[in-house]
């Protein structure tokens, strides 16, 4: 049949295959509403490009749980090699995605990747996308990704995906629209249909107005259920009985294994092809469309539905069923209402969904085992809950986490296993503690170091104490946190537990660290040394986190960047998005004292953006916001620090509190209003003391002292603000310059002599802290210091493009002609690096090549400038 | 998508004129604009060219500052505004 109205989106897509030729590897996203015909349209591209590449493709299926990494099983068996060889052999997820990248970046010919219907997705397989979407860049791929957009809502987990693709130069999207009245008309052709009332009944939707033309032809069917059904009102018995057996068999269905569910197919299976409600695919048949096979499989009476299903249940165990079969298993032993084998197959289907990072599909397998489980011993129920527990807690479902776990503390009591309910006591703190319930954490953490303390030492005793020292460390609460933290190393130690010793080490590092104390690094080091040893990316991901945001909540700035780019290039290679996510919130706020404003500004507007931004991400993001946007005189200042402060609140920890109540303090005063200023500065000041935070103690006393209260300042308060609230401005001020915070340094020397002041507003100007130096203008006029300088001058079209200090030289290598070797030589960094900075210049030039970029550059006059940016840092 | 006043100030005054280079700077504006998700509705401008108010639609502050970085344009002030219609309480 031909393709009607899809020759602009086939030639998008033919354009985006000659990209992925030339190297330039490219994502498609094919999105329409169910019968638009996704699948038909990269049919037809495949059937006129597809002798130009490889083509591997891969279905997700509508299963209630669907198969873990089910279209990876497809590409592999049409891939073949160590792919192939290791989704057999239940290699990890790790080592199977780059082996498929591996298999895109060899042969000779592009690769054209098809995964079809991503809205069915499992986790794993959306994880494999985000995976190729970052690499695929630079290999020779074409990788179409097709789903229903009307089926994505704003929470469907396949948003953030979606989110994470579209930020990327290389995607190209395709929205295939419905049928115009003109190609309706084409259709229809001959037949006696009113071409106008079959585009108004059918919406222009290709799968129900070819369902319409091929029913009977008398009348349009109300729906497409009515007009599938129609089309199949035509068969006979023989075909029914096929056609009621493909729908509960459902996907793409070996006719061998028909035949063993339906038993004589020959006849019935003709008939079915020759009305063309299913149709062959390749070696298989099946539905012309999913919403064939539903609207039949609603038809089905229930008893004849539940008899099929245990006969397709036989069928497929008797076939062997793998690794990849098991949730089809566990679907059909559910319609088959075979309560004991649905709890078999879904503790097997759970297993094999976590071994490859499937969490949700894992949920879902357990929470139906846990259904059909009345009739289990209590150990092995307990077992149950403790599993699915350990999934809700990694799928951020912390309430249920905590109900789960708690019920396995029952069972474990009730059969009197001291050793087990400890060891569930102490893991019931985690999702506590994460849900903001932290006086319940400790005390659940507490019974658990009683209860284990009675047994002989255990593992589980050394990991309670790592329990209790971790929750410590965040509360931060030094001396108990190092206690305990020391007692889980030197237990673990013994016991060569060599997992809780690293993450007690951690534990210990954060808590000496962030007070200020640089012999936490050493803890923090080790620990990373041992879980790089270990092979445990994320514990090395949370290491470098730590130390990042510790040095960032010392106001030790140039350490913190050092860590932070470190942990952000570490996580975003192992994919850690979350740890991602958090530094380069902190990352934000670190810029925005560092006066780095325009860098501020572009990493916190792309982290806002995220759909699935974790609330302590999103919480220090706003503050970088808020504090960013009140020190510009920007609008949003106070709706951002109002969204945090309710995030924060739920926390009830100082951590997140304090940093949110001293930018709305900030902003207060910004704003002039001083009774607000003092209530946001008294907030937390208490909790600030009590924990002894040198910065956030000084802080809150400094904006309570500008509004005029009386209020004491300890001596172990940050020596900065010390020594801006004992008047000695001039020192203050060397010792914000000596941090690397220039507008810190100008609201120091504002508080000095005239030629201070002047200093002062000039660093405003150059920061564009519009409402400081309007202030300080203002005061300045106030008490009669002749000549103010006036405002800043217009910034000229100095940097135009918005390029960084290193993009600027860059771009000047570009333009005398220098191979990225020769760059990387010249600027000591590796060709690779290098590589991406040349990217990220030629996109924010908007430029085609190097060429380009290297004349316009020389037309906007932005090389003789390039020396004065960089000395200017 | 919140609106926003921007003023700006150009000392020398604006040299956005009626011809070719005009219509080009113009329309570099409008694809810069494109990239951050911001549109430029209208402005008004002062009769000595020394002041401009600009009206944009766009997403956040910080993408409003973003193009006027790439445009090579001042900001003096940004401020989120809403349509006040006096016809439409008459």
């Amino acid at each position: 049949m031909d393709l009607l109205e899809r020759d602009r989106d086939l030639q998008a897509l033919a354009t985006a295959l000659g990209e992925a030729a030339a190297s330039r590897g490219r994502i498609a996203l094919v999105a329409g509403e169910a019968g638009i015909g996704k699948t038909t349209f990269v049919e037809h591209f495949l059937a006129a490009h597809g002798r130009d590449a490889r083509v591997l493709k891969g279905n997700c299926d509508a299963l209630f749980t669907p198969t873990p990494l089910g279209p990876l099983y497809d590409i592999a068996r049409q891939a073949g090699g160590k792919l192939a060889v290791g989704i057999e052999g239940s290699a990890p997820r790790a080592a199977l995605f780059s082996a498929l990248l591996e298999q895109l970046q060899g042969g000779a010919r592009p690769t054209i990747l098809v995964i079809e219907d991503m809205h069915w997705a499992d986790e794993a397989t959306i994880d494999l996308a985000k995976f190729l979407g970052r690499r695929v860049a630079e290999a020779r791929v074409l990788f179409v990704a097709t789903y229903r957009e009307d089926e994505v809502g704003p929470h469907h987990r396949l948003r953030t995906l979606l989110g994470d693709l579209a930020g990327s130069r290389s995607t190209t999207r395709i929205a295939l629209s419905r049928l115009t009245i003109d190609a309706v008309r084409a259709l229809v052709a001959q037949r006696p249909f009113d071409p106008l009332l079959l585009h108004r009944q059918t919406a222009g939707n290709p799968f129900f107005v070819t369902e319409v033309l091929s029913s009977a032809g008398h009348g349009i069917p109300a729906t497409v259920r009515d007009a599938v059904l129609a089309r199949a009102a035509k068969l006979g018995p023989a075909g029914r009985t096929v056609l009621a057996a493909a729908a509960v068999i459902g996907g793409r269905i070996d006719p061998g294994f028909l035949a063993a569910v339906a038993g004589d197919t020959q006849e019935g299976l003709g008939d079915c092809l020759s009305v063309g409600i299913i149709e062959a695919a390749g070696d298989c048949v099946a539905f012309r469309h999913e919403l064939a096979r539903e609207a039949v499989l609603a038809e089905i009476e229930p008893g004849r539905r539940r008899e099929l299903n245990r006969r397709a249940l036989d069928a497929l165990k008797a076939a062997g069923g793998g690794r990849g079969d098991l949730a089809q298993l566990v679907q059909y032993a559910e319609g088959a209402g075979d309560a004991s084998a649905v709890l078999e197959l879904a503790v097997a289907a759970a297993k094999a969904a976590v071994a490859v990072g499937a969490h949700r599909e894992a949920e879902a397998q357990y929470a139906r085992a846990l259904r059909h489980s009345a009739d289990l011993p209590p150990a092995e129920r307990a077992a149950l809950f403790e599993a699915h527990a350990d999934e809700l807690a990694i799928i951020d479902d912390l309430e249920r986490a905590t109900e789960e776990r708690r019920a396995a503390v029952a069972l474990w009591r009730g059969l009197d296993d001291r050793l087990k309910e400890g060891e569930n006591l102490a893991a019931l703190a985690w999702p506590l503690v994460r849900s903001g319930r932290n006086a319940e954490a400790e005390e659940v953490s507490r019974s658990a170091i009683e209860v284990l303390r009675a047994l002989p030492p255990s593992r589980q005793l050394a990991d309670a104490y790592r329990v209790r020292a971790h929750l410590r460390m965040l509360d931060r609460d030094r001396p108990m946190a190092v206690r305990w933290g020391r007692k889980a190393i030197a237990l673990a130690t013994r016991l060569r537990d060599e997992a809780t010793v690293a993450a007690a080490e951690m534990a210990v590092g954060s808590a000496i660290l962030v007070t200020g104390d640089d012999r936490g690094r050493a803890y923090l080091d080790r620990s990373i040394a041992r879980a790089s040893r270990l092979g445990q990316d994320a514990m090395v991901g949370l290491a470098l986190l730590n130390i990042g945001t510790s040095y960032g909540e010392q106001y030790r700035f140039p350490e913190a960047e050092q860590v932070l780019d470190q942990g952000i290039a570490y996580t975003s290679e192992h994919d850690l998005d979350h740890a991602n996510h958090y530094m380069r919130a902190w990352l934000a706020l670190v810029r925005v004292h560092q006066g780095r404003w325009s860098e501020a500004s572009d990493l916190a507007a792309a982290l806002v953006a995220q759909p699935s931004l974790a609330a302590i991400s999103r919480i220090m993001v706003l503050v970088a916001l808020g504090r960013l946007r009140a020190r510009r005189g920007d609008p949003g200042a106070a709706a951002a620090l109002d969204e945090a402060l309710t995030l924060a609140a739920q926390t009830g920890t100082l951590q997140r509190l304090a940093p949110v109540r001293a930018a709305r303090a900030e902003l207060a005063w910004l704003e002039g209003d001083k009774a607000r200023c003092v209530a946001e500065a008294k907030a937390v000041h208490a909790l600030a003391i009590k924990h002894r935070h040198r910065w956030h103690a000084g802080e809150f006393a400094f904006w309570r002292r500008r509004s005029g209260e009386r209020v004491a300042v300890p001596a172990w308060c940050a020596q900065p603000y010390r020594l801006q609230l004992k008047g000695d401005w001039r020192k203050a001020a060397e010792a914000w310059h000596r941090l690397g915070c220039p507008y810190e340094q100008a609201r120091a020397l504002a508080e000095g002599d005239a030629a201070a002041q002047t200093e002062a507003l000039a660093i405003f100007d150059q920061l564009g802290a519009a409402p400081a130096a309007a202030a300080l203008r203002q005061h300045m006029r106030g008490t009669g210091v002749r000549r103010i300088p006036r405002g800043p001058r217009a910034t000229t079209r100095r940097n135009p493009f918005g390029l960084t200090v290193r993009e600027m030289e860059i771009l000047a290598c570009l333009a005398a002609g220098l191979s990225n070797g020769r760059i990387g030589t010249r600027l000591h960094v590796s060709p690779k690096t290098v590589g991406h900075h040349v990217s990220a210049v030629l996109a924010k030039l908007g430029a085609a090549s190097r060429g380009e970029a290297a004349r316009l550059a020389r037309e906007q006059g932005l090389l003789p400038q390039n020396r004065e940016v960089g000395d200017a840092k | 998508m919140p609106r926003y006043m921007i003023e700006r100030t150009f000392p020398d005054g604006l040299g956005l004129t009626p011809n070719q280079q005009g219509n080009q700077a113009a329309t570099s504006v409008i694809a810069n604009n494109a990239q951050q998700g911001v549109t430029w509705v209208h402005s008004y401008v002062t009769p000595d060219k020394k002041h401009t108010f600009c009206v944009y639609d766009g997403p956040s502050p910080e993408a409003i500052r973003k193009v006027a970085e790439r445009n090579g344009l001042p900001v003096d002030r940004i401020t989120e505004v809403r349509v006040l219609d006096p016809y439409f309480h008459m």
